[in-house]
């Protein structure tokens, strides 16, 4: 059966070392994958009357990352199955359970050293996603998205 | 046509246009309202009439007829013409003694009312019933608002319009003569400017508008020419001296041997010598005139499908020959699966051609130590990074590494004479390609090439 796994990224490159490893390590045929961004929703009224998580995410998106996806999605063409950018919104651990649950994770890979370059706005889910329950594995790389 | 004239011819059309149209709107509106109201007055003063005339309370029109007379102002030629009708003749006789086209009358007479101009005369008639009577009153009058009014009014924007005419074609032309000052004094700047003192440059004046950001312009253009002419300058300089190196040392060779007799072996060592010196030179001119044809983009140059990888793996061995000593790794892990992806159009012995440079680089500026490259490909390009551990670029020299002959100031105890970064850069460049240097002192240079892919849909037969 296909697995959906959650990696936690911040729009640049080496924030997608972490999906290499997993797929390197573990060679999953059919595997969903989301990569994660989370961010606090905005205050403003009018700002949520047109919300639009594709207009989020493009304004986020850099032509570096993407072609590093399509990098990785050539590299594993038949294990992929699908790749997502999904935004998180919630506060707390709760939210995050039902994120999980709503788009039926079953594996986390976070990284071990790197931090998450967080934008305005953005916050660090690694507190959640180790609190959530589901099996949460840890990848260690250290250098940028190539020699690794 | 010069733009300024048009500018001014443009604008004058223009303001006499919305001249014309507002003066006739304004005449054309007051006229028709000086009509209506006209009529609506008679209409008034002949009811009024009727009332006071033919009312059967006695009292009552006493009173209104002195209203009228005290009120109402008496209109210039103004005549009543009032008569009782009875029948049909009655209709003709008053016609005949009002001397008034009966069709008039009779409209009054079947409306109830009705309006007539004959010439400056404005007639307005109406019907009145008192009892068992009928009276027709028909009041006429001359409209000496329009008359005068109106003709008073025609002069007055004609004058006007004359006027502002007149001033809007002054002032255009002032403006459109004064508008391209600016450019015409930087078109006598740039004039001024040659080959002979390319160092000048326009004043930037500090407001953001157009004009500045033209002068912006053309100073970036100038800096840009400058630095083409500073670097065209230096080759010669740079390829003088790297002839001349090799050519001194053949001179002063042959001329020491030359000095008296010396023993075979030493004549044999001279001319080793010499050879080595001429084979440099040899190399020198060869790698010059390959650069130099690999600069012109129309050359006839054989293009193939290549594969990226296959290309990579055959510069290594060229290395290997060459360099026996090497630590170059491939890195695999980001292959991808499809090796359509590694597809590349291009030529087999240029593109071999710049990794060996690039490659050669990476192991003699690092003394051979190791030397990673990885190949990955996206949808639209094969990316090959190759990075080793040597001694760096300084970030002030970066700029100058594509300049034919330049060495970086901390290159001195390496051989090489400047020429295989140039010659790689325009090999990449042919392929439509990219090369992305950044590299850091004493840690190591990284060098993306990047290579566009053929695309899928041309490949499928």
């Amino acid at each position: 059966m296909a697995k959906t796994i959650l990696i936690p990224v911040d729009f640049t490159p080496e924030s997608l070392n972490t999906l290499k490893l997993a797929l390197k390590e573990n060679s999953i045929s059919g595997v969903n994958v989301i990569l994660m961004y989370s961010e606090y929703l905005t205050d403003s009224i009018t700002d949520l009357l047109f919300y639009s998580a594709d207009r989020i995410i493009e304004s986020h998106i850099t032509p570096d990352f993407e072609e590093t996806i399509s990098i990785l999605k050539n590299r594993y063409e038949t294990d992929i199955k699908t790749i997502k950018i999904e935004l998180f919104h919630g506060y707390n651990i709760n939210s995050f359970k039902n994120f999980i649950e709503a788009k039926r994770i079953d594996a986390i890979y976070i990284p071990k050293k790197y931090t998450l370059k967080l934008k305005k706005n953005g916050f660090d889910p690694i507190p959640f996603i180790k609190k959530s329950g589901l099996p949460v594995q840890e990848m260690e790389w250290v250098s940028n998205f190539f020699n690794s | 046509m010069k733009t300024q004239y048009k500018i001014a011819l443009f604008l004058i059309v223009a303001n006499t246009l919305i001249l014309i149209v507002f003066g006739g709107s304004v005449y054309y509106f007051l006229y028709n309202y000086s009509y209506t109201d006209f009529y609506k007055r008679l209409a008034t003063r002949a009811s009024i009439t009727a009332k006071y005339n033919f009312d059967t309370d006695n009292k009552n029109a006493e009173s209104i007829k002195i209203i009228r007379e005290q009120h109402l102002e008496k209109l210039s030629n103004e005549k009543e013409h009032i008569s009782l009708i009875n029948s049909f003749n009655d209709l003709k006789t008053f016609a005949e003694k009002s001397a008034l086209p009966l069709n008039f009358i009779k409209e009054i007479y079947t409306n109830g009312k009705g309006n007539l101009q004959i010439g400056n005369t404005f007639y307005s008639g109406t019907k009145y019933k008192a009892g068992t009577n009928v009276y027709m009153v028909i009041i006429s009058a001359e409209n000496y608002y329009a008359t005068h009014h109106l003709a008073l009014l025609k002069n007055i924007i004609l004058v006007g319009l004359f006027f502002i005419i007149f001033i809007t074609i002054s002032l255009s032309f002032y403006f459109s003569k004064h508008i391209f000052d600016p450019i015409r004094n930087i078109t006598y700047k740039v004039k001024k400017i040659s080959t002979d003192n390319i160092h000048l440059r326009l004043e930037e004046n500090e407001k953001d508008n157009e004009i500045s950001q033209l002068i912006l312009t053309f100073n970036n253009l100038f800096n840009r020419l400058e630095t083409a002419f500073e670097t065209q300058k230096n080759f010669i300089s740079n390829a003088s001296h790297e002839f001349g190196t090799p050519l001194t040392s053949i001179i002063g060779e042959a001329d020491v041997a030359l000095m008296k007799e010396r023993s075979p072996a030493e004549y044999q060592e001279t001319l080793h010598s010499i050879l080595s010196q001429a084979e440099r030179l040899n190399q020198i001119s060869q790698s010059l005139l390959f650069l130099a044809q690999t600069g012109y983009r129309e050359n006839r140059l054989n293009f193939e499908i290549l594969r990226t990888d296959e290309i990579i793996w055959q510069a290594k061995e060229i290395i290997d020959k060459l360099i026996p000593k090497n630590k170059i790794q491939i890195d695999f892990s980001l292959l991808p699966e499809n090796p359509f992806k590694l597809k590349v159009s291009g030529n087999k012995q240029l593109l071999t051609l710049a990794f060996v440079n690039v490659l050669t680089n990476a192991c003699k500026y690092s003394n051979n130590k190791n030397v990673l490259v990885s190949i990955a490909s996206s949808n639209h390009q094969v990316i090959i990074e190759i990075k080793d551990q040597g001694i760096g670029i300084p970030a002030s020299e970066l700029q100058f590494i594509y300049d034919p002959f330049f060495r970086a100031s901390n290159t001195h105890q390496f051989e090489g004479y400047g020429i295989g970064l140039p010659l790689t850069r325009n090999i990449i460049k042919i392929h439509n390609g990219l090369l992305l240097v950044s590299s850091e002192v004493n840690k190591g240079t990284t060098v993306q090439i990047k290579i566009p892919l053929i695309q899928y849909s041309e490949m499928k037969f």
